[in-house]
């Protein structure tokens, strides 16, 4: 189900689906605050709810600012991360002998525990955004490589062989048929390393920098104010989820031939 | 141009297909003359090389060896302009365009512009009984709406070549049988005598090579070669009450006979 279809239903049938998780979601922190007020849980260990959302309001422009800022270095890790990696996968898709070339090494970009490399780039390049940016584009080159290598070889035969037949230029092939069909794939691989460059950022932001909703959660947990770390959390996690609500209105715009739109409709 | 004068023409025409280990002889030893105008079909047993001949003529695989003439030339030169419209037994439909814009393709990757007479987009949808569904997606069409938009994208860019490939192997029986019936009057009602496009037609249905054709060739089994070139001789405009001719029965039986005979 989804959102642009929501908008088109009646108010009782967007309640169908819009409350059952909401009365979850209300359940969970009902029962976390409830548990933590019944055990005397310390607040250093896990804060209640209740003190999360009084941290949050106390300073939400700070936190929104922080969140804008990840966002920001995430959101451009996964820009050049993603045309590196379709830029590749065109010439894989192209040539065998391209993917046997390049294959083997991005492989070994994708098991490189990035986390545990960060601290170098942090050394090389220094304690502004370009770490960041640098990290969030490793952790989203290798989804995006293979989604896009598969994409662009997924096309029609026979659609492929008609062009052909007509003399078309593999330019115009390139165009007119390989982009638009791995247009679904491009897709999936969005919804993949978006939420990555994300995890990217925040990671490259403990190590260095003085904003970002990294170096909230680390300062906080330094200082084991827990408040203030789940603050950040939730403020992330508010975050992943508007972008994938996002990415699925414009892949329901942009994909409504493809099968995985239709088949939910 | 003269009109007895052969539009493709296939001297010794063999194909292997090689991956390094095996090799498979799909075609051996083809020749064939297909004057202009004439509706051929190409009837034989599954993996006899069918569709690789077709390919062949279209220019999408390249022989192994013997010669490949269209209109006297290399089919890629047959391509380039535009003499060539295909039509497979997939649809093949870009599901991303509208049946109007997929017609149309054909027309956007013409890169050497000719002085050629278009029939024109209303037309070629009137032609193929679709002219409500300009704005349609191949999606919202049943599988026989379908080839006919692929019918029709081959028929826009006005071709003499048609090669059709198991066009209507996909669809129901029902549809199947009015389909045959459509491309007929569409191909019969095109421009007279003189003006009809030539067609190589490949199928496995003995009535339908019988309905549409001028001329049956059977291919034997792998590897193919032509095991008989059968005129046929019924009245045009068909129709479906010939099905129950003497003359059309006749036809059927030595086809079939033919196809069960083929030598091991």
């Amino acid at each position: 189900m989804s959102i642009k279809e929501l908008a088109q239903r009646p108010l009782r049938s967007i309640l169908a689906y819009v409350v059952p998780p909401t009365v979850l979601l209300i359940g969970i922190i009902a029962f976390w605050e409830f548990y933590i007020d019944w055990r005397d849980v310390s607040i250093i260990v896990v804060p209640p709810p209740s003190a999360i959302i009084e941290r949050f309001f106390e300073k939400p422009d700070f936190f929104w600012e922080q969140g804008w800022y990840t966002l920001y270095e995430a959101t451009l890790g996964l820009l050049f991360g993603s045309l590196a990696a379709i830029a590749l996968a065109i010439v894989m898709a192209h040539s065998k002998l391209a993917e046997r070339t390049f294959l083997p090494l991005a492989i070994a970009i994708k098991v490189m525990p990035i986390v545990a490399v960060a601290p170098v780039f942090v050394i090389i390049f220094g304690f502004g955004t370009t770490p960041k940016i640098i990290v969030a584009a490793l952790l989203s080159f290798f989804p995006m490589l293979v989604n896009a290598t598969t994409g662009f070889r997924a096309v029609n035969e026979g659609a492929h062989s008609f062009m052909r037949s007509v003399h078309a230029s593999p330019w115009q092939v390139f165009w007119k048929l390989r982009v638009p069909s791995a247009m679904p794939y491009l897709f999936i691989a969005l919804k993949i390393t978006y939420p990555l460059a994300l995890i990217g950022a925040v990671v490259a932001e403990w190590f260095t920098g003085n904003r970002g909703l990294g170096v909230v959660i680390w300062s906080a947990n330094q200082d084991l104010n827990t408040p203030t770390l789940f603050a950040a959390v939730g403020v992330l996690a508010f975050i992943g989820v508007t972008i994938n609500i996002v990415l699925s209105l414009i892949e329901r715009r942009v994909l409504f031939w493809h099968e995985s739109v239709r088949s939910t409709t | 141009m003269a009109t007895n004068q052969n539009h493709v023409s296939l001297h010794d025409l063999t194909h292997v297909f090689a991956d390094g280990r095996r090799s498979l002889t799909a075609l051996a030893g083809i020749t064939l003359d297909v004057p202009l105008g004439q509706f051929t079909s190409v009837i034989g047993p599954s993996g006899c090389g069918k569709s690789t001949l077709l390919q062949i003529v279209g220019g999408l695989l390249e022989p192994t060896e013997g010669r490949t003439l269209v209109h006297g030339d290399p089919p890629r030169k047959a391509q380039r302009a535009r003499e060539i419209g295909f039509v497979f037994q997939d649809p093949s439909l870009l599901p991303w365009r509208s049946v109007a814009q997929n017609i149309s393709l054909p027309l956007e990757v013409d890169h050497l512009e000719r002085s050629r007479e278009l029939p024109g987009l209303d037309n070629v949808l009137e032609l193929v009984g679709l002219s409500e569904f300009h704005d349609y997606h191949p999606h919202e069409l049943s599988g026989g709406m379908q080839q006919r938009v692929a019918l029709a994208r081959a028929l826009a860019f006005n071709p003499a070549l048609l090669l059709m490939d198991e066009p209507f192997g996909a669809v129901d029986e029902i549809t199947r049988s009015s389909l045959r019936y459509e491309l007929l009057r569409i191909w019969e009602g095109h421009g007279g005598q003189a003006g009809r496009k030539t067609v190589l037609f490949v199928t496995h249905s003995v009535s339908e090579a019988i309905t549409l054709s001028d001329r049956v060739i059977v291919l034997s089994k792998r590897p193919g070669t032509v095991r008989a070139d059968i005129a046929i001789e019924l009245e045009r405009p068909r129709t479906e009450e010939m099905e129950q001719t003497r003359q059309f029965l006749d036809y059927a039986a030595e086809l079939r006979r033919l196809l069960k005979e083929d030598p091991e």
